[in-house]
């Protein structure tokens, strides 16, 4: 009681924590929305591979600002946010040349934004605390720029999808029909990624490089096996996700457990718990149905 | 709508599937294509939906040639397969029919096709828990959902059950009564209570095609 007295009270009176949780709620609703299309055209793995590229813009970032000295990008996380797009681009590409064997196109990308990841990290002065960072997020951190930017894009984002629902949701279950209906399909695509692209480099300030993918992907897996409806499921998946943000945001401000660790973990016990009620709720049915066939 | 096949020749990578293909369609015409497997049916209508891609002069639809056609909502297709759908991801019949419409039908027309190809109960029902059959008349109202004025049936009937196979033929016949072009690939021909006014035959990839008298009130 205490201790969760202190973070509602931390919540009202303290500036970053205000900033922490508008983010987190704010990537706790987009990325598990964005990650419903990625996850029903199969794509789970592209989140990884921009997350990983966009790593490789924020480690050169910290060359410039630490090493050269150049302070015109002031946060690293532009430069990341630029890589994403860029690797959105070259997977689009990729997956353009293996037109039969498109996830390709992920292995070779993650390669190298981990090669210069790697690269850069090590000429900018090595494995600092704000690598870290990177790496496992740290929402705790957030300021108020960002937070400004977050809001920003999560209206931009919820009012296309508002606008082009329809042709998201054809696309994604039946690109086929889609083109046959005349949509333009690559044009869509061609967007999509980029929004994905901004999405996940927004949502490495929260939950880290490492981690982003399995904020975009399992609140979905669990929603799509207890979904009725595909707006039912996108719902429960938000829902999912917004409770993984309060939970972990909770925890790391109590416990100063890494956030974003905590948030991913939550997401993961939500996912273990609707599996397993799920089959017992199915066992039950089926044992009722057998002993009502036997009356 | 009009369709108009001028020495249509078509093949996939080296080998020819379509040799010479020529006919002409009217609207309110229906045209039942049979023949046998790999004969080239479904490439013939992938050819007119503009799915397999066509040299200039070759196809117009309503006189304009297929590379400049724009208005494909004019359009309604049922596949042979499904394979393109995505499933496992959970969306309902009337998600999917509503977001496969682009205005040109009401709530309440779409309720009354859903219940003349037997599937109104099924309209909140998760797609990936339909049988087969089911899915197909789901399809076949998607297809339906924007009014076309031409609609192309690739084995439509595979995996329904005979009463709702009726039910289809009827919707299908009262369509074409309507002024709606349709094109049906089938099997059954013989069994079927489709009331067309052309049959083409497909011969290794050599159409021939028969004027039929249509046996008028047969189908009310
Ligand atoms: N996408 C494709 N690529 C290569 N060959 C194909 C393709 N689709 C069909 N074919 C070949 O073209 C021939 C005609 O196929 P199809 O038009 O599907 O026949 P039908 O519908 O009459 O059974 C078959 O030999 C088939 O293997
Ligand atoms: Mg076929």
């Amino acid at each position: 009681m205490m201790i969760a007295m202190s973070f509602f009270r931390a919540i009202v009176e303290r500036e970053f924590m205000q900033f922490a949780l508008i983010t987190g709620l704010l990537i706790g609703f987009l990325a598990p929305l964005i990650g419903s299309f990625v996850v029903i055209r199969r794509l789970s793995l592209i989140a990884d591979t921009l997350s990983h590229f966009s790593l490789a813009g924020i480690a050169i970032g910290l060359y410039f600002i630490n090493i050269l000295g150049v302070g015109f990008l002031s946060d690293p996380l532009y430069l990341g946010m630029l890589f994403a797009v860029i690797g959105s681009l070259i997977i689009e590409l990729l997956r353009n040349y293996y037109k039969n064997y498109k996830e390709i196109s992920m292995p070779i990308v993650i390669s190298l934004g981990t090669a210069l990841s790697a690269l850069f990290i090590s000429l900018s002065g090595g494995f600092t605390s704000s690598v870290y960072n990177y790496l496992f997020g740290s929402i705790l951190t957030v300021g108020r720029v960002f937070t400004f930017i977050i809001i920003g894009v999560t209206i931009l984002i919820s009012g296309l999808l508002v606008v082009f629902y329809k042709q998201m949701v054809i696309i994604s279950f039946d690109e086929s029909y889609a083109k046959l209906l005349g949509i333009r399909v690559n044009i869509f695509q061609f967007f999509t990624t980029i929004i994905l692209a901004l999405v996940v480099s927004l949502s490495i300030e929260t939950v880290g490089v490492l981690l982003v993918s399995s904020l975009m992907i399992i609140p979905v897996a669990a929603a799509m096996k207890i979904g009725k409806s595909f707006k039912n499921t996108l719902f429960l998946a938000i829902i999912f996700s917004e409770i993984s943000v309060v939970m972990g945001l909770w925890l790391s401000f109590e416990l100063s457990f890494p956030s974003g660790a905590t948030i991913v973990l939550f997401n993961i016990s939500i996912f273990l718990v609707v599996i397993i009620l799920r089959r017992l709720i199915k066992r039950k049915n089926l044992r009722d149905n057998e002993s009502e066939a036997l009356l | 709508m009009r369709i108009n096949v001028n020495n249509l020749s078509f093949g996939y990578d080296y080998r020819t599937v379509l040799k010479d293909v020529s006919f002409k369609l009217e609207s309110g015409d229906f045209l039942v294509i049979i023949g046998n497997n790999g004969s080239g049916k479904s490439t013939l209508i992938k050819c007119l939906l503009g799915i397999n891609k066509v040299p200039n002069k070759k196809i117009y639809l309503d006189d304009i040639n297929i590379n400049d056609y724009r208005r494909w909502i004019n359009i309604g297709y049922v596949p042979q397969k499904f394979d393109d759908f995505n499933y496992e991801f959970p969306i309902t019949v009337n998600e999917i029919l509503s977001v496969s419409k682009y205005g040109k039908i009401t709530e309440d027309e779409r309720l009354i096709w859903l219940d003349k190809l037997g599937i109104l109960e099924l309209q909140n029902e998760n797609i990936n828990n339909l049988s087969g059959g089911q899915l197909q008349r789901v399809f076949i109202v998607r297809a339906l959902v924007n009014k076309p004025k031409l609609l192309i049936l690739d084995e439509p009937t595979v995996g329904v059950d005979s009463t709702n196979i009726e039910r289809f033929y009827n919707t299908i016949n009262d369509l074409n009564k309507m002024g709606v072009t349709v094109i049906l690939i089938t099997h059954d021909i013989k069994s079927s209570k489709a009331n067309f006014s052309h049959i083409m035959h497909l011969y290794n990839g050599t159409a021939v095609m028969k004027k039929i008298d249509r046996n008028v009130g047969d189908s009310s």
